[in-house]
């Protein structure tokens, strides 16, 4: 038993936040936001840094590390909503490769993951009002040769104009829940796909619409025809895990910045810090914080070991921090009075990026759901 | 990060499940959990569990053992302490005398205070209680005015003291005074430990929301001690409270609160509401799904308050996190097990259990208040661990600042 960090967590931790500090902070994600391409910048830094190579198998050129060692990780970008897809390259895409993928295809994609060449994001919405896995649309079909033929409309696909391959999940069989299920790389600069940019909340996170027309060669499915549904849901939990630990990062950045300004801001002839509405409102964020930190970190570890409390705690840090660092992040642009209220100030980003990632991969009450029936099978 | 015990570990929580097969009371572990209504019997129950407990060398496992304790490891006090609560066990009368005064007497007390008291703190036979707060003095606990003035070679003490458990059960009282009024507020302030068989001390219960005598007034008339019986030096007690008071924050209830939402969790799944288990009422699973995951989140960043101070040796203002967490926790959840009983939820003697739910219900509303509110520990956390500016007037007199 030992709930903390290992010393070279910290160290990684501690780095990638000198990094991102001393390269401006959260300058990177406001110049995504006004429309900038930023992602080759940062990529081409974070790999000399190895983030990508990070959950990459060892002998395939990468770090072979884990979901606790990432999430310590995307804390500390977080902090500063470094855009980029790295949790969908190195939570999803990654992992997915390194278990369903044959030799061939570890070969040709993750090593080049692990030396920054090759970006991946993940397609699962075909409806952008249904949940996973129903939104999973049954438009592929999977010929006798192997190859998979998708025509349809993923929706909500992040950074597609910015990454080398899209994880493509399509439902080639009818069936419920995950069953059915297959799962495609899709370069989205090939033919028989269209890229096109959706005015998203976050634009720190920018979202597309991919229209496939295409049929993807055998070599490029991943993982048995009809039957990735497994994979895609644990890779959906990573996934989870990762948006709480950046969301995480960005509260206790949120926390910061709240305890600061209230020392430096006077009204009434005193620091604002000093009236208990705000001392108290800030406690309640740090301790709300502190507690989205823990649930990240156990359901972090609880998909490392592959332990049976996976589930429930995957759900639990999703919904506890969809709801409870929502209202961080509400509560630290209220403690900035107007200034708060302003597109200079940091809050609204972080506002938006919890709004955003609340509904996406399970809404805060699907998730309880989840989480009960995983107590009940118990 | 790893959250699964070493061997040695587990084969401690086996030990310890072992003992407490065989020295629990006749059928409490198949849930016959009878503790005597009666105050004497009640007494006799846990005073007798008490040196059960000692005879087992369990009453002081985070005691070193040059002072008969276990030289338990935080990790090994963590396992005894979700072991405790899976079992029920009951309540140890001589908690306060075995987590804070014996702890604060190996800080600060003298050789022979440590020769004399110890032991008998140790195997129960000495039942100690804590008198701090006054009527005027509760969370400004540096405001108390009870006196303790010199006279030869004794403190006469007078004063009164309000809300101190375990007083109609105590042999001794950790008693704070005031010995000089000349300074600011938190200095001339004088730790006492003060015998309550005498003429001049006298407790009388008072009655509590939950319907219970679990606190008491004292009173001191012209009680005395030997000055041999200051802890610290005359005059400079604060530091002795702050003392004391940094132990109060290693425990944590939060094993019980996870204990008490599983037999919740349970209740949920054999009981149905118009026809349906109370299980698959939305409603109700969103709120189990909340204080699951709220349960889950505190007791992991207790493991991690843990963790760090096994490197760092010391427990810090973290510690106000954990209480505030539980307390809103075990209140949170004893109102949603009375909220689930449906019309029944307006009994109290012959609602379920013989009102034990809704006397646990009313209980978290005293825990909250008990070892400084949440208001208080609120400040600790702002001031201390965010470094937000000081509130002037109520510097260094909050009850738990430490
Ligand atoms: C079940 C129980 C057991 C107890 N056992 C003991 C015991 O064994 N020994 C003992 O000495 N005492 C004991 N107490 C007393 C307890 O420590 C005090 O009740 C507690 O410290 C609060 O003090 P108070 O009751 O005077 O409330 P007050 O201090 O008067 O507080 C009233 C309200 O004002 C708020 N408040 C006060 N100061 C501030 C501030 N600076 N900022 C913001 N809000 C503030 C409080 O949060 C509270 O809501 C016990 C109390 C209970 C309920």
């Amino acid at each position: 038993m030992r709930a903390k960090l290992t010393d070279e967590q910290e160290r990684i931790q501690e780095t990638a936040e000198d990094f991102l500090e001393s390269n401006g902070g959260i300058e990177f994600a406001r110049r995504e936001m006004e429309g900038e391409d930023v992602v080759d910048e940062v990529w081409a830094e974070i790999s000399d840094l190895d983030y990508p190579a990070v959950t990459v198998p060892i002998d395939h050129g990468g770090l072979g590390e884990g979901m606790v060692y990432l999430s310590a990780l995307l804390e500390a970008t977080g902090r500063y909503a470094m855009p980029g897809p790295l949790p969908e390259t190195a939570a999803v895409g990654a992992p997915l490769i390194a278990d369903l993928g044959d030799e061939d295809q570890k070969d040709e994609y993750l090593p080049a993951v692990a030396d920054g060449d090759c970006r991946l994001s993940v397609a699962v919405y075909n409806d952008r009002n249904e949940s996973l896995p129903a939104a999973v649309g049954a438009d592929g079909e999977v010929a006798e040769d192997g190859s998979v033929t998708i025509s349809g409309t993923k929706t909500l696909v992040p950074y597609a104009d910015a990454v080398d391959e899209v994880v493509v999940a399509t439902r080639t069989r009818e069936a419920g829940g995950y069953d059915g299920v297959t799962l495609c790389l899709v370069d989205p600069e090939s033919e028989g796909v269209s890229v096109e940019a959706l005015d998203s909340l976050d634009r720190t996170r920018p979202l597309y619409d991919l229209e496939l027309d295409l049929t993807v060669p055998p070599e490029r499915v991943l993982g048995p025809a009809h039957g990735g549904g497994s994979a895609l849901e644990r890779a959906a939990d990573r996934f989870t895990v990762a948006s709480c630990a950046m969301l995480v990062g960005a509260a206790d950045r949120a926390v910061d910045m709240s305890a600061e300004y209230s020392t430096e801001r006077t009204q009434y002839g005193q620091p604002i810090g000093k009236f208990q509405a705000v001392k108290h409102r800030t406690a309640d964020m740090w301790i709300d914080m502190q507690s989205a930190r823990s649930l990240t970190y156990y359901a972090a570890w609880a998909l490392d070991a592959d332990d049976p409390d996976a589930t429930r705690a995957v759900s639990a840090a999703k919904s506890y921090a969809a709801d409870r660092l929502h209202r961080v992040f509400g509560d630290d642009m209220w403690n900035h009075g107007g200034t708060g209220f302003t597109w200079d100030h940091d809050a609204h980003i972080y506002l938006k990026q919890a709004k955003a990632w609340r509904n996406f991969l399970g809404t805060p009450e699907e998730h309880r759901d989840r989480l009960i029936e995983a107590r009940l099978s118990e | 990060m790893d959250f699964e015990y070493t061997a040695e570990q587990e084969q401690f929580r086996e030990e310890l499940q072992e003992w407490l097969e065989e020295n629990l009371p006749d059928g409490w572990t198949e849930g016959d959990r009878d503790v005597p209504d009666d105050q004497d019997e009640r007494e006799q129950f846990l005073r007798d569990w008490q040196a059960r407990l000692y005879e087992g060398n369990w009453a002081g496992l985070h005691w070193p053992s040059e002072y008969g304790g276990r030289d338990a490891s935080l990790i090994e006090q963590t396992v005894y302490r979700e072991e405790t609560a899976k079992y029920h066990t009951p309540q140890q009368i001589n908690a306060i005398g075995i987590n804070f005064v014996g702890p604060t007497l190996m800080e600060v007390g003298t050789d022979e205070q440590k020769e004399r008291y110890l032991s008998n703190i140790l195997n129960g036979e000495e039942v100690w209680c804590q008198g701090y707060s006054e009527p005027g003095a509760g969370s400004d606990i540096a405001s108390l005015t009870t006196r303790a003035e010199r006279d030869g070679d004794e403190f006469r003490i007078n004063g009164q003291k309000i809300w101190t458990s375990y007083a109609h059960y105590a042999d001794w009282c950790f008693l704070v005074t005031r010995t000089d009024d000349s300074g600011l507020k938190h200095e001339g302030i004088t730790t006492i430990l003060v015998d309550m068989d005498q003429e001049g001390v006298s407790t009388s219960p008072i009655h509590q929301a939950s319907d219970e005598e679990g606190f008491n007034q004292m009173y001191f008339d012209d009680a005395v001690a030997p000055v041999e019986n200051v802890v610290g030096e005359v005059d400079e007690g604060w530091d002795v409270v702050m003392t004391l008071s940094s132990f109060e924050h290693g425990t944590t209830r939060i094993f019980s609160i996870e204990q008490r939402y599983k037999d919740i969790l349970e209740y949920c799944k054999n009981n149905t509401r118009n026809g349906q288990p109370l299980v698959q009422d939305p409603v109700v699973r969103q709120e189990l799904a909340d204080l699951d995951s709220r349960i889950q989140a505190a007791k992991v960043s207790h493991l991690r308050n843990v963790s760090k101070q096994m490197e760092t040796g010391m427990p810090g203002p973290e510690g106000s996190m954990d209480l505030v967490v539980a307390d809103e926790l075990a209140n949170d959840l004893e109102n949603f097990a009375v909220n689930i009983l449906g019309p029944e939820a307006a009994l109290w003697e012959d609602g379920p259990e013989d009102g034990q739910w809704v006397r646990d219900y009313l209980q978290t509303y005293g825990s909250w208040i008990a070892a400084g509110t949440g208001d208080i520990q609120r400040n600790i956390i702002g001031e201390r661990v965010l470094g937000m500016p000081k509130d002037d007037k109520s510097q260094t007199s909050h009850r738990e600042e430490s």
